[in-house]
């Protein structure tokens, strides 16, 4: 039996399909990554399984129960720590875990019993009396995450677990999704954080524009990410023919020009350093800048997908696009 | 506060210079205080709990939405149920007023606390998080039925078509048990009438709520 098992899932919103058909599964005690740009789908995702939004269509099981049919058995199995730390700011640490024990039924001694021993296994027993309102926002993450375990989830689900969070809060929190995994919870980990995703999961899916991409291994999209990078240059002036002759250089695979900089796209950055300085020389053009990029969220898009990413925002009504002019997207995959 | 002060000035901005007794004026500041009150819960509660995505945790803890809604409307009850205490108390120490039937004003204030809050919890099923966005349509409701009601304008007063909406407003049913219960002449139907009505449009009003939910949670 699958902790989590997804068949053709889907939502929409009027004409924008936010989550188009997926389908993917998720192993007992693994912890799972699903990654995806803002407006991919993730939050979308989690909020269906877990039992907060409706699906328009399709299926889905948590610990081998429907989410619609079985919706009580399977939200008994899930702990949920959504994309906002959505604790009870007038309430104090230990009363915000013992009203969550009373949403999942558990009786008076429980509540307190596992209240304790939350708080001391993420570092809260000292400030268990305080108003959570004067909480700093990593201590605030922790006590969602807390909350998210009163019920002895067998599938914990976190969404953006450390975004907005320091150095140090980060690190608690990875080093508890790793406790917390080794004692057997499987963790669905939402998240636009490549190298989060990389040092924590087994395996990740990466959805884009409703659609997941690809199901895989951090190691496998590592492989992948290492073949795209980039060179940023600004020139000083600019010329119709800049865009093209640079896509003539040896080495680019493609140019995209955002605003005065151009980033050309290469799997060889010192052959396209060397090429840019050999141009600049030649046709009299000083640069004004350069820099190499290591491969970012949006490349191993374009190299799992082969599209363009069109980050959609829901609701908001606005709706930015990232497009380049890629010479060729197509990877070997 | 706001539960009673909003209605207090509404009273003090329709019986200044009526010249009415206390026992005229006191059903109508009750029926108000009990309306104001318990309808502004679920509309003030749910928008901020989708801000701070607290009304996440109930979604996904093991209980029906009936259930979330439930406990919403019945935190209106409690709310509109003590806050009419106030009026009452006032009332009944200051002015010389008598509870002539006190289980026809008992049942009218609960029955109406709850017909108002499973109003409250209907409007807001609108999906927002800004509270402005509840009330704005429910005070398009709130404000005209209370001049439908008997409240500021008698009924014999109303057009014939204003006093067919009169007796479907929830609040003249208040209305006429308050009266019932502090021994004020009332209206021609019967008490008993003005219970089911309260009642009906009590269950009416949370049956919506929970189909609007419904449909809210298939399109977020």
């Amino acid at each position: 039996m699958y902790a989590i098992e997804v068949n053709d899932l889907t939502k929409s919103f009027g004409d924008l399909m936010a989550v188009d058909h997926i389908c993917f599964s998720v192993s007992q005690g693994e912890i799972f990554g699903f990654l995806g740009p803002n407006g991919a789908g993730k939050t979308t995702t989690t909020r269906m399984l877990t039992c907060i939004s409706t699906p328009t269509e399709g299926s889905a099981q948590i610990m081998g129960n429907d989410i619609q049919k079985q919706a009580f058995a399977a939200k008994e199995q899930m702990g949920v720590v959504t994309d906002i730390s959505n604790v009870y700011l007038d309430l104090s640490a230990q009363e915000n875990l013992i009203f969550t024990g009373k949403l999942y039924g558990l009786s008076k001694d429980r509540r307190l019993q596992k209240a304790k021993e939350l708080l001391e296994l993420f570092g809260l027993q000292d400030v268990r009396h305080e108003i959570v309102r004067g909480f700093s926002g990593g201590m605030k993450r922790r006590l969602t995450i807390a909350m998210a375990l009163v019920n002895d989830a067998s599938v914990l689900f976190l969404d953006e677990p450390t975004t907005a969070l320091d150095v140090q809060s980060v690190r608690v929190i990875h080093e508890l999704i790793m406790k917390l995994n080794s004692s057997g919870t499987t963790i669905f980990l939402t998240t636009h954080n490549m190298a989060e995703a990389s040092s924590l999961c087994n395996r990740v899916a990466i959805i884009s524009q409703g659609r997941i991409a690809t199901v895989d291994t951090p190691e496998r999209l590592k492989q992948a990410m290492d073949r795209v990078h980039s060179v940023e240059v600004v020139f000083e002036s600019s010329s119709s023919h800049l865009v093209k002759d640079l896509e003539e250089l040896q080495g680019v695979r493609g140019v995209q020009k955002r605003g005065n900089m151009l980033r050309l796209l290469t799997l060889h950055p010192p052959e396209v350093l060397t090429g840019v300085f050999q141009y600049s020389e030649r046709k009299d053009l000083r640069l004004l800048s350069i820099n190499t990029l290591g491969p970012s969220l949006e490349d191993v898009f374009l190299e799992m997908t082969g599209e363009e990413i069109v980050e959609r925002t829901k609701g908001s009504g606005k709706s930015s696009e990232r497009r380049g002019s890629v010479k060729s997207r197509r990877s070997s995959h | 506060m706001f539960g009673v002060l909003f209605p207090i000035a509404l009273f003090f901005t329709f019986t200044v210079g009526r010249n009415l007794s206390s026992m005229q004026s006191l059903p109508i500041l009750l029926s108000q205080t009990v309306f104001w009150a318990s309808s502004t819960v679920g509309p003030v509660v749910i928008p901020l709990e989708r801000r701070t995505k607290t009304f996440d945790r109930y979604l996904s803890a093991p209980m029906s939405l009936f259930s979330v809604l439930l406990g919403k409307t019945m935190a209106g009850i409690f709310f509109g149920f003590f806050v009419s205490i106030v009026p009452l108390l006032i009332g009944t120490l200051l002015f010389p007023v008598e509870v002539m039937n006190a289980a026809a004003l008992a049942l009218g204030i609960i029955l109406s606390c709850f017909a108002f809050a499973a109003m409250g919890i209907m409007f807001a099923s609108v999906p927002t998080e800004s509270v402005g966005n509840i009330m704005m349509p429910l005070n398009f409701v709130r404000i005209p039925l209370l001049f439908i009601s008997g409240v500021f304008i008698p009924i014999g007063e109303l057009p014939v078509i204003g006093q067919v909406a009169a007796y479907l407003s929830p609040l003249t049913h208040t209305l006429i048990l308050v009266r019932g219960g502090l021994g004020v002449e009332s209206f021609s139907i019967p008490l008993g009438a003005s219970i089911i009505a309260l009642f009906v449009t009590g269950l009416l009003f949370l049956y919506l709520s929970l189909k609007f939910h419904e449909i809210i949670r298939k399109r977020e």
